[in-house]
Order: C-alpha cells, then structure tokens, then sequence
C-alpha cells in the first residue's frame, strides 16, 4: 500500500519534466539573447561608464524595434563596476554563469577589462570592451575586441595636428597619472618621428584638485604649444588660470560636455582629435545623432558612440551566426565583419584588435565653450 | 628654476594649503567637540558646493543667498547625521572605528546620491572676484584665492574665541573631555554633541562654496578633500582648529616647492616622507602643546 503511494506521488514528478519540456521549446524562439555588460557606472571611472551605457540602452532600443536578433528581443544586462578591476571580473563572471550571457560589452577601464578578459578568454567568448588595446598580453586574446583605439594612435593623432596643423616644434605636457600617462608613453615615443621637442611634462595624480604649479612649471618652459592629457576639467582651468596663453590639445579621452562645464570660462581654444562632433555630425554619424537627442535630450560624445556601436557590433554577429552558434563562431563572425559604425570603421581582425585607423579622427576646437569642426585631417 | 617659479609656487602652495586646511578645520571641530574623526567632512563641502551649484544654475538665486542656504545646509547635513545615526551608534556602544566607518560610509553615500539625482558634470562655481587675478613678481594668483585665506583665517580665530570664550563653546568642550562631570553641572551633553557636528557641518558648507571655484564641485571630491583635510588635521594636531590651518599651509607648502624642486611626479612622496619625520619629531602635531593645555 505504502508502495503504491509512493509510486503515485512520484509518477507526476517523474513526467515533469518531459511536460515542461515542450513550453520551454515553445518559447525559445522568443526568449531574449541575453549580452552583459560590465560598465564603470561609479567610481573614478562613472564618467565614461554613464555615457557608454548611454549608447547601449539606445542601441538595445532601436535593435529591438527593428526585430531584434533574428525575432528574438535582445537584452543588455548592466552591472556596475565600481570602476575597480576585482568587481569588474566577479561581475563577468556573475554573467557569464548566472545569467548565461551569450558575450560581454565592457569594461569602461583598461584594468577592468583585462580582469573580466582573463575570464572571457577562458571560454572564449566574445568581448567587446570600450578600451583601446593595454598590456601585450591582451594580444593573445582572441575573443577580445576593442572599441576604441589604442593609445599609441591617441598620441599619433595628437602629434598629427601639433606637427602640421600647428608647426608646432616645442611642447609642454601636462598629464594625469592614469589615462595621461598611458598616451603620454606613447607621445615621448614618436614625438620625433614627427620633429617635436618635449621641452616640459609635468605629472598629477588622477582626480588632484589642483595642478597649478605643474602649470607655472610647464609654462616656464615657454613651449609653443601645450597638451594636456586627463579625466578631469581641473588642469585646463589651472593651465589658463596660470596664464597660459598657447594653444592647448588635448587627447579623445578629455573630451566630454561634462569637462567642459567644468572648465566654465576657460572652455576655448583648445584642440581634441576626436570621433565625433555632434554639432556637426558626419552623414553617417547623423541617425545616431539625432536619436540620441530625441532619447536624452543632449548632445553624445565618443564614450556614448562607443557603447552604441559595440551593441550593433554584437547584434550584427548574432544575426548572422544565430545567438546559440556558440562563443567561438559568433567570436568569428565579430572578426570577419567589417563594421562601419559611428566612431569609425572597424577591422577586429587587425592586430590591435580594433582596426581604426588615423584617417578616421576628426578634429574638433573649443570656442567659447563649443565644439567646432576643424578642417584638418590626419593621413 | 626662477625665483618667479618658486614664487609662484608658495603662492599656489598656500592656496591650496588654506584649502586642505579648512577641510581639516571642520575636522578638528568635530574631533574637539566629540572625540569622533569625521570622514565625511569633504562631504559637507560636497553638500555645501552642491547646493549652491543648484540654487545658483538651475533656481536663479543671486549669489549671497545661495551661498548663505549652502553653508546652513551644510550645517543641516551635520546635524543630521548626529541625531539620525551618530546618535544612535553611540546609545548601542558605538567604538571609535564604528564612528569612522559609519561616517565613512555617509561619505559614499552622499557622493552616490550627488551621482544619481545631479549627474557626474563638473560644475564651476563662480568665485568672489569672479576669475580676477593678481600678478605679483610675475606670479598669478586668483583674487577669490585671496578671499579664501582671508576667511579661513577668521573662520579659524572666530572657532578659537568661540571655544575660549563663550559658554556655548566651553560647554561643548567639557561635554567632550567629560561627559559625566558636564551632566553633572548641567549642561545638555547630546545636545552639545548634536551643535559641534553642526559647527562641523557650517565650516564644510562654507569650505565647499570656497573650494568650488577653485576645483569644481563633483559627486566624488569629498573623500579626496577628507584625505587632504585629515593629513592637515593630523599633523598640526587633531584636536586643535588652528592647527588643521597650519597643518594644510605646511602640506601645501611641501607639495608645490617639491613640485618646482624636484619633480612633480614625487610630490606626494615627497611631502608624506617629510609630514611622516615631522610626526615622529613631534608625535602629537605642529601645535600638539596647545592641544595638551585645551587651547
């Protein structure tokens, strides 16, 4: 008797799953593909994390009001890293293995990205990460993919437009010890391919709230010119305030509306080779452009365009392959897809994982606190 | 280097020392006044620099009002904190390194809401003199800098007459060095509590409609102000208001004559290495006597 009870309570449960086998494949085909994203939303780094999300939400947006992947909703899962690298890479993998993310978009820092990398690289799934190349070893990644360029084009771009857009032959540098000096390497290295002579370059740490002797130093030096390199409006207030009176250019990663709020009056005459001038948006920069203002109200930058473009990146890989192809063939597909977005063209397969190239800087000048498009081009 | 460099920068050095000094005044309020380190006091001028960004950009308000609501809202800030969680803390037993997290955890606090609600710009304050300059010697230093010392100094002799002087202030310094005696005679001790974290919220404020003009208000320069006011506190010594302006003048100082001696790069190592040799010569801070006598 006791038998057949048992036999009678655990028949249904054994015939569970073959019944909830059939919704399940009912509703794969309308199942969201699910992207992570790991972003510094707080932190040192909210300032480029908050408009990468940007980019993202309103990508995630249009893909899904045009069908998706293959029919299938997308969606972006943000966690926030606290701008720190352990949290970025529990992040990850928080994503990977609870929500069974298909890839990752992120981190906004490049310690971050080469903690989360070290977990994606493992299983090689695809990661698009709003950095430009780092460390070496980021080169033996082979899912990783960058969406920004690396810093030795940052300082080429730089030197580009200080060598011929202004003769320029003496600089003075001011940089901060996180983003400025990652460029900055790069601009002692190739200052002489292009005839320039470093005369000052002064050092703050990332976030001081005053550089104004580095400034009285730098312009000591009496250079011709004068770049400054940081995350932050604090040394182009200071450089002006010590009577600084040169030129100024400056790097992609200083230009955002919210540095030049801060710089307040000082916001002019100052030169970013950049990707993206909103006011004066190139064609096929447009649509993005015009959807942005309609979603936020406010003009995007490279940061937000970074996000937008790294979601269509993603979104188009997905269509091809199919969101259950697996990390290795939509990882393939990232590589084999040449992808105009709206930062530039994009070649994954090139060696510095991005395939931007000097051609696709635009060169934008701050005058009264607005950014104008400048006729120069880099070659 | 020219003596034109190293004028310039003693001059930026002490504006910049008057800056970590009257953070680090606000800090040496509150540790005299409770016996509490306040790790969020970069964060009353946070509160106070934010307010005035707000009320001057988005309300229209004319500049003195703005910075008057700033200041007494940075003072709201302190008592707040005392009554909704010092307080409590201290009824449960609250220890010394409870007090510190508690308020540090405030200061990630207030900057996340300044995140969420304001946004992650940089807003420029407008200073007293606007962005005026004088040049002396072929050195530049900006008029609100000169306002900024000027008032930190007075707001640092007021505190020093204020504790000698007054019955509010010697009733809070006895409710401090022994709360028991003070209840004793009478005098209302968490309420004496309650008007230091206060005081300590006003001087914040009025840091923060200072320093903002200088270095731009943001959601998270508190805790680089608190790290900067805390080794100026410290090293002119804890307890004693004058000390926290002395301290900042003394860190500035060795900050900006490194920077043009030797090399900016180093600045930091340079002062904290000096700072550390000034601590071990005189462990209690630059005027850690006066501190011992209750002055």
């Amino acid at each position: 008797m006791k038998q057949s009870l048992r036999r009678r309570m655990f028949l249904p449960l054994l015939l569970l799953p073959l019944f909830a086998g059939i919704p399940a494949c009912e509703q794969a085909d309308d199942q969201p593909v699910k992207v992570g994203a790991v972003l510094s939303l707080t932190g040192p780094g909210a300032g480029l994390g908050g408009p990468e999300r940007n980019g993202i939400l309103l990508a995630q947006k249009l893909i899904n009001e045009r069908g998706g992947i293959n029919g299938r909703p997308l969606e972006v899962i943000i966690e926030d890293d606290g701008s720190k690298a352990d949290i970025a890479k529990s992040k990850a993998e928080g994503l990977i293995h609870g929500e069974n993310v298909v890839a990752l978009l992120g981190p906004s820092l490049t310690a971050s990205t080469g903690a989360a990398a070290s977990v994606t690289n493992r299983i090689g799934m695809p990661q698009l990460c709003m950095t430009g190349l780092g460390p070496e070893i980021e080169l033996s990644y082979k899912s990783l993919f960058h969406m920004l360029p690396p810093q030795s084009l940052n300082a080429r771009a730089m030197l580009e437009y200080l060598s011929k857009g202004l003769n320029a032959r003496q600089l003075g540098v001011l940089y901060d010890s996180g983003y400025g000096q990652l460029v900055m390497t790069h601009i002692e290295n190739h200052a002489g391919d292009y005839g320039i002579n470093i005369v000052a370059a002064e050092k703050f740490e990332v976030g001081a709230t005053d550089v104004s002797t580095q400034a009285a130093k730098v312009r000591a030096a009496k250079p011709e010119v004068v770049g400054i390199i940081a995350t932050s409006p604090v040394p182009f207030r200071n450089a002006r305030q010590m009577r600084i009176t040169q030129p100024i250019v400056s790097a992609v990663g200083s230009s955002s509306y919210e540095y030049v709020k801060g710089m307040g009056e000082f916001a002019d005459d100052i030169v970013f080779p950049e990707f993206i001038v909103s006011e004066d948006p190139l064609p096929h920069q447009k649509e993005f452009v015009d959807l942005f203002v309609k979603e936020y109200g406010t003009l995007p930058k490279t940061y937000d365009a970074a996000g937008w473009d790294a979601t269509h990146v993603i979104a188009q890989a997905l269509s091809e392959v199919g969101p259950d192809a697996g990390s290795e063939a939509i990882a393939e597909a990232i590589r084999a897809n040449r992808y105009r977005g709206v930062i530039a063209s994009f070649n994954f397969a090139a060696p510095d994982m991005t395939g931007i190239e000097l051609e696709s800087y635009t060169y934008s000048k701050l005058v009264d606190g607005n950014y104008t498009r400048l006729p120069f081009t880099a070659k | 280097m020219s003596p034109d460099l190293l004028f310039q920068s003693v001059l930026t050095g002490l504006t910049n020392g008057f800056v970590y000094g009257l953070i680090g005044l606000g800090i040496a309020s509150i540790f005299r006044g409770t016996r509490i380190i306040n790790a969020m006091q970069g964060d009353f001028a946070l509160i106070g620099g934010i307010t005035a960004v707000l009320l001057l950009e988005r309300q229209g308000w004319p500049m003195l009002p703005a910075f008057v609501a700033a200041v007494l809202i940075g003072g709201a800030a302190g008592w707040l904190l005392e009554v909704l969680l010092v307080r409590p803390l201290r009824r449960r037993g609250g220890t010394e390194d409870s007090y510190l997290l508690l308020t540090l955890g405030c200061a990630f606090a207030v900057s996340a809401l300044v995140l969420y609600f304001v946004g992650r710009d940089s807003h420029a304050l407008p200073g007293i003199g606007g962005e005026g300059i004088v040049v002396i010697a072929d050195a530049a230093m900006r008029i609100h800098a000169l306002w900024l010392i000027a008032i930190s100094l007075a707001v640092m002799l007021t505190l020093r007459l204020f504790y000698s002087r007054t019955s509010l202030g010697l009733s809070m310094m006895a409710a401090a060095l022994d709360p028991q005696g003070a209840l004793t005679t009478g005098i209302n001790v968490p309420l004496m509590r309650t008007l230091t974290f206060a005081l300590g919220g006003l001087v914040g404020g009025l840091a923060g409609i200072l320093v903002g003009p200088l270095i731009t208000v943001y959601f998270d320069m508190g805790l680089l102000l608190t790290l900067k006011g805390f080794a100026a506190a410290i090293l002119g010594g804890l307890a004693n208001p004058m000390g926290a302006i002395v301290g900042g003048v003394t860190l500035g100082l060795l900050e900006s004559i490194a920077i043009v001696t030797i090399s900016s790069g180093y600045k930091d190592v340079i002062a904290m290495v000096i700072l550390i040799i000034i601590m071990i010569v005189m462990p209690n801070g630059l005027l850690g006597r006066r501190t011992r006598k209750g002055g």
